[in-house]
């Protein structure tokens, strides 16, 4: 249709309103051509932009729209035709070229030479900044050369209080979502200096507490410290010595690796040169370097190294991580875990995962929660020793199902079940006695001893133990 | 308010290096090109179709500064103002619901200075656009059109960014509230279409933000026009808007 009629503002124009189709506008009055043409293309272009546009926001996962929603952009292209949907195309379609990661292989910044010379050179300045000797010799994967650089660069020396004190304490603290309860009565002590594996089930409540530490979410009742300082009432005294990596940890995608870490840094009060090295470090530590990219095309495994990267940019005296390894490749999670294991000694680490061997692998002391609620707290060793000497028996005889039925009953014996080649597995509360017994008791049967042997229970089988007692 | 600087810092980054430079600066930019030019060729046009149409009568006046002037208002009052609207729903809750926010107010940010940092560098890109785009507007108009009241037009300009400034601190504050981005948009229109139903009627027109759209109008006409009061509200709702979305932000949950 066309339509005139519209009146600019104080223009001054006298119209008589008409509407018509276009051919018999044309057909009746025999307008200017080149009007008609003009009008023809633009009406065309108008239409193929506004066509073009809605099919791409249509097929566009909400991921890749600049803004990360549809609806507003919809808006813009239906009521402002032609401008509309020219600055959806132009600005709201994100375009992310994905990054290639050194530590994958390949290319010249992942070659381990090119990463010991950088390396070297980087520590070496952070040391500088901090006034303390330059390391002699450095290799980029020597993750404990570079964090010891980067503590010792620290300024600020802990306190009294908090070098005296627990690094993290949590005390009856209790947090509900509705009806919901995420945190009962959660009480808790982190030993200064340790690496502190928490964990639990899938909703025990670990990202509860962690987000709680991070000054992201409050508590309804208990109090919460960090190295002396109280987390409640904003806290953020308390957040500047610690570094926070949650979950997934999500990046400004039009930012670069070193962009970000230098916008970490300054928020944490660095500056000049002692940022620049630090920068330059932790990409370093994370394997980052070089890699020029905006974050926005980084893989997990290198959003996850640039988020322990960003957490440690300023030398926490308090790191919380979250899941830091639960959606990683082996590989990544190998980086990732040495990263952390290259903290211990130099600051705290309060790490949560559902994943054991890593618990195993890098911390010295754990908690496991359920339900909200601390159920053991422990070094590891004593963690396992502690839940019984729980300590199970392997035992193979001819007849297994008269040995079972001849145990019923003894004092020791916790649980009883088949091994996968026909042996007995007997968890025991008393590895002692049950060592002594158990064979005069085959002997009393009349039983022939093919196999008898101590297993010691992996973490596996504690974590089992305590969170389905928690749960009986 | 800590890290106030670096995160201003990072907006203007992410304003000049994403979408959001295209949006309100670009509104901005393309109401000051196309005022001057379409006021100029419009009675062209007109006559085009007048002199080819029977029955059709057409009186047209000589286009005027003044007139692109107004249409340059015009524009900046309903087509930038509505992308505004648009463009900033998820001013807050963006970066909120995409993770972003969670990991910077880790760090010692306090919710204030984010609040605060996400107006104030918005305001200077609207201010700033506003206030190259008149200069492209006054330029042009004067390059096609004899002397125009472009002194006046500064100051209804002026009165605009206040007006513009308000909304956006409405936008950051229903930002706060909705997490969802486009039901903060929808939010943020229901204000404006209210504000232009107040500026129909005399008592709230003269008294409240609503009466300051025409009184820039009124203004570049040469016309008396009461200013001083809406203005005074206008700056008033924007301060109280942002003081609630610190105080909502500072209670909420990331």
């Amino acid at each position: 249709m066309l339509t005139a009629g519209a009146a600019v503002h104080g223009s001054g124009v006298t119209l008589v309103e008409t509407t018509l189709p276009i051919a018999t506008h044309v057909a009746a009055t025999g307008t200017s051509p080149a009007l008609v043409a003009l009008l023809v293309v633009l009406g065309a272009v108008e239409v193929g932009l506004l066509a073009w546009a809605l099919v791409d926001l249509y097929r566009r996962p909400s991921a890749q729209i600049n803004g990360g929603s549809k609806i507003p952009w919809l808006i813009l292209c239906l009521l402002l035709q032609i401008i509309g949907p020219i600055v959806y195309l132009a600005a709201g379609r994100e375009r992310v070229k994905p990054a290639h990661d050194p530590l994958a292989g390949g290319g010249p910044a992942g070659s381990a030479a090119g990463r010991a010379v950088a390396g070297g050179a980087t520590v070496a300045g952070v040391a500088a900044a901090g006034a303390v000797p330059p390391p002699l010799a450095v290799q980029r994967a020597d993750a404990a050369t570079v964090a010891d650089a980067l503590f010792a660069a620290r300024g600020a020396e802990p306190d009294g209080a908090a070098a005296s004190g627990p690094a993290v304490e949590l005390r009856d603290v209790r947090k509900t979502f509705g009806d919901a309860v995420a945190l009962d009565g959660l009480t808790l002590s982190v030993p200064p200096g340790s690496i502190y594996g928490f964990l639990g089930p899938n909703g025990a409540g670990k990202t509860t507490t962690l987000r709680i530490l991070a000054g992201l979410a409050h508590a309804d009742a208990g109090a919460v410290r960090i190295l002396g300082r109280d987390v409640a009432g904003g806290g953020a005294d308390a957040r500047a010595v610690i570094g926070f990596l949650p979950d997934v940890p999500a990046f400004y995608k039009w930012m670069t690796a070193p962009e970000y870490l230098r916008f970490a840094g300054s928020l944490f009060g660095l500056s000049g040169r002692e940022l620049d090295d630090r920068v330059t470090a932790m990409l370093e530590l994370a394997g980052l370097a070089g890699v020029r990219t905006r974050v926005g095309g980084f893989s997990r495994g290198m959003k996850q190294r640039l988020g322990v990267a960003q957490a440690l940019i300023h030398g926490p005296r308090l790191l919380l991580l979250d899941e830091p390894t639960s959606a990683l490749d082996p590989i990544g999670r190998r980086d990732v875990l040495d990263m952390i294991a290259s903290m211990r000694g130099r600051t705290t680490v309060f790490f949560s995962t559902h994943i054991l061997s890593d618990v195993e692998r890098v911390c010295d002391t754990v908690a496991v929660i359920a339900r909200g609620r601390v159920v053991a707290q422990s070094g590891i060793d004593e963690l396992r020793s502690r839940r019984g000497g729980l300590n199970r028996l392997s035992i193979e005889v001819d007849d297994p199902r008269r040995l079972w039925e001849g145990l019923a009953g003894a004092p020791w014996l916790r649980t009883v079940e088949a091994g996968e080649s026909g042996e007995l597995l007997v968890t025991c509360d008393d590895v002692g006695a049950a060592q002594r017994e158990l064979p005069a008791l085959v002997g009393r049967l009349g039983l022939a001893l093919r196999r008898f042997g101590v297993d010691e229970l992996d973490l596996e089988d504690v974590f089992v133990d305590l969170v389905g007692e928690d749960r009986r | 308010m800590s890290g106030l600087v670096p995160f201003l810092r990072k907006e203007f980054s992410e304003t000049v290096r994403t979408w959001r430079l295209w949006v309100v600066p670009g509104f901005l930019l393309f109401s000051a090109l196309s005022s001057p030019l379409v006021t100029y060729l419009m009675p062209t046009l007109l006559d085009q179709l007048g002199t080819a149409q029977q029955g059709l009568s057409i009186t047209v006046a000589d286009p005027t500064a003044l007139q692109a002037y107004l249409e340059y208002l015009g524009n900046l009052g309903q087509l930038t103002l509505f992308a505004l609207v648009i463009a900033y729903g998820g001013i807050v809750s963006g970066e909120v619901r995409g993770g972003t926010a969670a990991l910077t107010l880790a760090k010692p940010l306090s919710r204030a200075a984010f609040v605060t940092g996400k107006w104030l560098s918005q305001a200077l890109v609207v201010a700033a656009g506003a206030a190259f785009g008149t200069l492209i507007c006054i330029a042009l108009t004067q390059l096609l059109f004899e002397d125009g009241p472009a002194g006046r037009t500064v100051l209804a300009v002026g009165l605009w960014i206040a007006y513009a400034l308000m909304l956006l601190a409405v936008m950051v504050l229903l930002s706060v509230e909705l997490k969802a981005p486009a039901a903060a948009s929808g939010a943020g229109i229901g204000v404006y279409a209210a504000l232009v139903v107040l500026a129909q009627f005399e008592a709230t027109s003269g008294a409240t933000p609503a009466g300051l759209p025409a009184a820039g109008l009124a203004i570049v006409r040469g016309e008396p026009a009461q200013w001083a009061l809406p203005l005074v509200t206008t700056v008033a709702v924007a301060a109280a808007c942002l003081v609630a979305a610190v105080l909502r932000f500072e209670r909420r949950e990331i």
